[in-house]
């Protein structure tokens, strides 16, 4: 499309296939409703790097319908989403984006998406979509090391929800992650930085693995499998294999009042 | 790409493309600001095609003019022009975050218009408010729209002016392309147009306008409903009771400029005394052959002490 | 109108406890709250926001100013939808670099103020939910303020508070700055100190009794000379 003198490698990512939405399948049909979802995703930034976290679990309702499925995409070296919400949109967006990934890929001119125009971009889809009254039930976290102007690797950490809301910070968690364990990040982390302080991907890690732990035991939608990914300045992103949590339900008979 | 023109989906119609394709600065451009293009074309709601909401439509063929709710849940309340609402910001995922929102416009008003022999007399208040809150003090609701014609606003002080000042570059190009003045008549009737062009959708507008042409002085209503009216006298808005009530006493038609200014000026500040909606400064406008002409600009407060002083109005002979 | 400790939105906690399943319904808008503070002098004009981006009770980030820088002369500040303020700056901006192309200057405050009204006009029947609060100098070096209501009326006034605290900072102004209906009228013209003095001193108040105003603020200063910042912090709870 942009180029029309010669091939253009935009033409791949322009063949996926939208959701058809033509006068002849009847009234329009849109999702107003999340189906099969994803709960909280945890990403906390250090001093060289990024770490995110999501379980791997994608409930239908109450029910825990897919028990292993990753929520955490490896964009490119220095890039890696996560996703809440429906677990439909994300593949929808997903299929895109390695689309995306692949033509960059194919110029092979040594140029990448970076984490900051993939979350950009995401702002834009997700804000149209919500525009026309036809959103895609998601929140993305975007974490990656984009080089600055002078060359030098920065941490990027970005939101973007399914209105297209959207900003950056050092600590960011979606849904009940957001009233449970940003919290205990935001603690986490002032208490490490202060004085000087510095938090290294280890402290990161150990945080994030805690307030893990908390979701577990507190949000009745999330699972004790989870990963996590480290985005680091230096060196390649990564996707951790699954850990999970030993649950250590010794307190739960002292809880009363819920019966 | 042959195939899409082929087939004929264009941007911005329903399309098989994907996102990246469509995430263009000149879509959003096209798409979020069409009124660039050509004023006259604002970008529909979203909602027109979803079945719940499609319910809500207004069907503006319904006789009884009952109250009701279009696309988007603006309303019209009973009692003229209300708060434009939008639906509760329901739950996300969980126990949702975010308020209810609601958009709220400025709205209430005292304006009056009418003929007397000398010309055209208009007077306004200039108080706009959103929901209890006074917005402004200062509103200009006296719009000009060129040497000789003049447009108030009631309502939505986004609608009136948006259309007002689309109504002043309408008339002016009448003006090039016929080498002669538009007539008020011609004029109110390109508003009301517009206005039963967007029926249903939620404009708020409650206008006059006035000038003077080739017949001598014109005064018409126009509002949001596409009803055109010309007349001898209106009043429009929430004060527009208590300004009626002044001006039927007192109006005649044989009166001298400075009566009818008066009348005019002591309409608008018993209806801003009254209806809490109204306020600011009383603004009086005299349209006459020649064009309109600006008298008074006066705050409220500096004519209390003068009206309060008489017991009775003065006599108009 | 009785005081509430609930959620403007209008869900309690026991309304929660006594739901069934959780219902999902799409609505495009929310507000994530923020303030601006504008005022406009004898060759300077000052605009100020928060630093807060909110939704209910959560705070998303405690440092997302809200100012938009347009050009050498003319600054934007947004606030409401989060999501809509972007889309629309975005927009501005665009809009601002054809007409720098096209026409080989800057556009002027009173250009962009009423290319605003025009962009948040098209979208009436789906409105931006933004407060926005426009402030620049002029050609003759004089501050002005434009302030807006979400459709588009475009309203140029001295000094201008929108946002969350809008209807809390407004009044105070109106006194600080205007002298509205008192007796003593100010003696000589606001300087520039004395209106940074009353916006930092009005962003305070703000803090105090808004959930949705809090953690700091930011400040442009817009002379001949071109645009300076300060920053200030505010309450952190």
């Amino acid at each position: 499309m942009a180029n029309p003198q010669g091939l253009s490698f935009e033409r791949f990512s322009t063949s996926i296939p939208a959701i058809p939405s033509a006068p002849a399948l009847g009234p329009m049909k849109r999702t107003q409703t999340p189906v099969t979802t994803g709960t909280s995703v945890l990403g906390i930034r250090y001093e060289g790097g990024i770490v995110l976290a999501a379980d791997t679990l994608a409930s239908y309702g109450s029910l825990l319908r897919y028990r292993d499925c990753t929520r955490l995409h490896k964009v490119n070296d220095n890039t890696v989403i996560a996703c809440m919400g429906d677990y439909a949109d994300f593949q929808y967006l997903l299929s895109i984006i390695e689309q995306k990934a692949i033509t960059e890929d194919c110029m092979d001119d040594g140029f990448n998406i970076t984490a900051r125009s993939l979350h950009s971009w995401l702002t834009r889809v997700l804000y149209n979509k919500r525009c026309k009254f036809d959103p895609l039930w998601t929140t993305f976290l975007v974490a990656g090391t984009d080089e600055d102007d002078d060359g030098q690797k920065k941490e990027f950490l970005g939101y973007v929800d399914k209105l297209g809301t959207a900003y950056t910070d050092p600590v960011i968690a979606t849904g009940y992650g957001s009233m449970l364990a940003t919290p205990v990040m935001r603690e986490a982390v002032e208490a490490k930085t202060k004085n000087g302080g510095q938090l290294t991907e280890q402290d990161a890690i150990d945080i994030i693995k805690n307030c893990m732990t908390i979701l577990y035991y507190r949000d009745a939608r999330a699972h004790y499998r989870y990963e996590i990914a480290v985005v680091p300045t230096t060196g390649k992103a990564r996707i951790e294999p699954p850990t999970e949590i030993k649950g250590d339900w010794q307190v739960a008979h002292l809880i009363k009042g819920y019966e | 790409m042959a195939l899409d023109s082929l087939c004929g989906f264009a941007t911005g119609q329903p399309s098989f493309k994907a996102f990246s394709s469509m995430c263009t600065l000149q879509n959003d451009l096209d798409v979020f600001s069409g009124n660039f293009k050509n004023n006259l074309q604002l970008m529909n709601p979203p909602a027109a095609h979803i079945p719940e909401l499609e319910a809500m439509k207004v069907d503006y063929k319904d006789p009884l003019h009952r109250e009701r709710k279009t696309p988007y849940g603006f309303y019209k309340s009973p009692l003229g022009y209300g708060p434009m609402e939008v639906p509760d910001v329901g739950a996300a995922t969980a126990p949702s975050p975010g308020g209810g929102v609601k958009i709220q416009m400025a709205h209430g008003t005292t304006t009056l218009g009418f003929k007397f022999k000398g010309g055209v007399i208009i007077a306004v208040d200039s108080r706009a408010t959103g929901g209890m809150f006074i917005g402004s003090q200062n509103v200009k609701k006296i719009i000009e729209i060129n040497d000789s014609l003049l447009g108030t606003m009631a309502g939505g002080a986004a609608d009136c002016i948006y259309w007002e000042r689309f109504l002043s570059k309408q008339c002016r190009l009448y003006e090039l392309r016929n080498r002669e003045k538009i007539s008020v008549a011609a004029a109110s009737k390109l508003l009301a147009n517009i206005c039963f062009h967007y029926k249903g959708y939620g404009l708020s507008m409650g206008t006059m306008i006035a000038g003077w042409d080739k017949r001598g002085p014109g005064l018409y209503y126009v509002d949001d409903d596409g009803r055109r009216a010309p007349g001898n006298l209106f009043s429009v808005g929430s004060g527009s009771t208590y300004a009626l009530g002044v001006l039927d006493g007192s109006y005649k038609w044989d009166m001298t400029d400075e009566e009818a200014q008066e009348l005019g000026r002591r309409a608008i500040f018993h209806a801003t005394h009254r209806d809490a909606a109204s306020g600011g400064v009383v603004r009086v406008y005299h349209v006459k052959a020649g064009g309109w002409e600006k008298i008074s600009e006066v705050d409220n407060d500096k004519y209390w002490e003068k009206y309060s002083d008489q017991k009775m109005p003065i006599v108009i002979n | 109108m009785s005081m509430s400790l609930m959620r403007p939105g209008g869900f309690s906690y026991s309304e929660l406890a006594n739901a069934g399943p959780v219902e999902h319904q799409f609505s495009p808008y929310t507000d994530n709250g923020g303030s601006i503070v504008a005022v406009a002098g004898k060759g300077f004009a000052l605009i100020a926001s928060d630093t807060r981006l909110s939704t209910g009770y959560s705070i998303y980030t405690r440092d997302q100013p809200k100012l938009y820088p347009l050009n050498s002369n003319t600054v934007l500040g947004c606030s409401g939808c989060w999501c809509d303020v972007l889309s629309e700056t975005r927009l501005i901006e665009a809009r601002m670099k054809l007409y720098k192309h096209e026409h080989q200057k800057e556009m002027s405050p009173a250009a962009v103020a009423q290319m605003l009204a025009t962009i948040l006009y098209s979208r009436r029947f789906f409105p931006y939910y933004v407060s926005n609060v426009l402030a620049g100098i002029d050609a003759e070096g004089q501050g002005v303020v434009y302030s807006y209501d979400p459709v588009g009326h475009c309203d140029q006034n001295l000094f201008h508070a929108g946002g969350s605290s809008g209807a809390l900072l407004q009044p105070l102004l109106d006194n600080q700055i205007a002298h509205l209906n008192m007796q003593i009228k100010p003696t000589e013209p606001l300087s520039l100190e004395k209106a940074k003095g009353i916006i930092k001193d009005v962003f305070i108040s703000a803090a105090e009794r808004d959930i949705y105003t809090g953690d700091g603020i930011l400040l442009k200063i817009i002379t001949k000379d071109g645009i300076t910042e300060e920053s200030m912090k505010l309450r952190h709870d």
